[in-house]
């Protein structure tokens, strides 16, 4: 399946997701920020586009702020 | 439900000021009570000793008119040559001015002469005190006068009276009198005993002295024959006098001879008395003094004092909360700032922690991806040239990996700056707490 990018409003949130979601068992590998994703931060999460759904509710129960997804 | 800092303070301070307060009241209530019972009784001693005095004082009085008249040459005169008529005359007049019960005139033989309160003749032989004026002696007692004495007198229905208890039932009857009399020997110009004059007041019934004692000492004041109160200034609930009643406390005291002070109440009123036994010349009781001052100023006081303990205690309350909000509004603004200073250190404390957790698992990852480049790299070197395709990938998420890596390098030394900041904070943080639990700077 594709990827699905998530990415968040700092580097910090991105680190925090990436813990949080190997945490909730989500696999997501941290990669730099692509060029069409407005965001200041500048690492973005790649994950299995099979898993978003598990992933969003992961970040959401630990309170992490999702800055957006891109399919 | 959990409670701020500044409530459980100032309800620790409200609760520390009610419990002194409690504590306070009960303790000063309880002393009070002890202190108060035990001057209301020096009180009602020292007032019913002056109550005696009044007493004694009405009997020397006595005394003293029955001694003059007995020195009297118009009544010598008038017993020396049996002129009854005037000596009825003399007799009523001086005991109507003098305020006596009865005054009697008996021969030498103890055979009555004249009385002021009327014709009856009879023998007073047999009454000790005249026994004793007819020996030459001037003798003042108080006395119970008998049933057949009285009624010579006319007196019979003054002291005569149904005696009844606290319940209203009747439970004794009485019919002797308890007086205050006084017996002198008449003598002719020889000094030769030619007879003797007998007078006295009737107590029962009669309330000038009780009334006179109240007025002077307050309180209420009674007199009793035997243990029944015979003339009081004791008020019943209707306004009325309480007469004729029972007082139970009296029997021990006519029993022993020794005063009582305690509680006793009557008229439907708790009253703190005190009750001096009354003794006649054979020194036997024949009756008491009963003085009392009403409970209820006694309670009147320990119930003042304490409203005023608890207006003021309210008072010290408000004024120790006005003083007390600011400071307890300061500890917890302290403490409310010191906490977002160690919660802000805390989580900055924890990204880094999160950071390094990830970028190790970053660098592993990158690390293995290294590794399978290298195996791949070797084996295009042995002639394997079909997968150059998979090293050029592999090589272009390696070149992504370091970005990463170097992105998370800069990120996580940026934080460790922020991190010494942060534990500098938060050493001022402890030391402000100590300061605040202490006193002391750290």
């Amino acid at each position: 399946m594709a990827d699905v990018i998530l990415f968040f409003g700092t580097n910090a949130d991105t680190m925090i997701a990436t813990k949080t979601l190997k945490d909730a068992g989500v696999t997501a590998k941290m990669i730099p920020k692509p060029a069409n994703v407005s965001t200041t931060s500048n690492l973005c999460l790649s994950i299995d586009s099979g898993v978003e759904s598990q992933a969003k509710t992961a970040l959401a129960g630990a309170g992490v702020a999702l800055g957006g997804v891109v399919k | 439900m959990r409670m701020s800092l500044r409530v459980r303070l100032l309800g620790t301070i409200i609760g520390a000021i009610v419990l002194f307060f409690i504590i306070s009241v009960v303790a000063a209530r309880i002393v009070l009570q002890r202190d108060l019972v035990d001057l209301g009784k020096t009180e009602v001693t020292n007032s019913g000793g002056a109550f005696g005095g009044y007493w004694d004082s009405r009997k020397d009085q006595i005394r003293l008119l029955v001694a003059q008249d007995a020195l009297s040459d118009a009544l010598r005169k008038a017993v020396q040559s049996n002129n009854v008529s005037a000596l009825q005359d003399q007799l009523s007049n001086i005991a109507r001015t003098s305020g006596l019960s009865f005054l009697t005139i008996v021969d030498e033989n103890g055979n009555v002469v004249a009385r002021a309160n009327g014709p009856e003749r009879g023998s007073l032989k047999g009454n000790p005190l005249i026994a004793r004026a007819l020996t030459g002696e001037t003798v003042s007692t108080a006395a119970l006068l008998d049933p057949a004495f009285l009624s010579g007198e006319g007196l019979a229905p003054q002291a005569q009276s149904d005696i009844k208890n606290a319940d209203g039932k009747v439970v004794e009857h009485v019919d002797k009198g308890l007086a205050l009399v006084s017996a002198a020997p008449i003598s002719d110009a020889n000094e030769r005993t030619i007879g003797a004059i007998y007078g006295g007041i009737l107590m029962n019934h009669y309330y000038d002295l009780v009334d006179q004692a109240t007025r002077a000492l307050g309180g209420a004041s009674a007199l009793l024959d035997g243990n029944a109160i015979v003339a009081s200034t004791i008020q019943q609930p209707d306004g009325t006098r309480a007469v004729d009643v029972l007082v139970p406390n009296a029997s021990d005291v006519i029993k022993s001879g020794q005063a009582y002070t305690g509680p006793d109440t009557q008229g439907g009123t708790v009253y703190l008395v005190r009750v001096d036994p009354i003794s006649d010349d054979q020194n036997t009781v024949i009756g008491a003094r009963w003085y009392g001052i009403p409970m209820s100023r006694i309670d009147d006081i320990i119930n003042h004092t304490t409203l005023t303990v608890l207006i003021w205690g309210f008072i010290a309350m408000v004024l120790a909360l006005v003083l007390a909000i600011p400071i307890v509004q300061n500890v917890s603004n302290t403490l409310a700032e010191r906490s977002h200073q160690v919660r802000d250190a805390a989580k900055e404390l924890g990204v880094i922690i999160v950071g390094a957790e990830v970028s190790g698992d970053h660098v592993a990852a990158t690390k293995a991806a290294v590794e399978k480049s290298g195996n791949v790299i070797a084996a295009v070197a042995g002639g394997d040239t079909n997968r150059i395709g998979e090293l050029k990938s592999l090589n272009d998420e390696l070149q992504s990996d370091m970005i990463v890596i170097d992105t998370l390098s800069q990120e996580m030394g940026n934080r460790m700056k922020q991190a010494v900041d942060r534990v500098e904070q938060l050493n001022e943080v402890a030391g402000g707490l100590n300061q605040l639990v202490t006193g002391e700077s750290a």
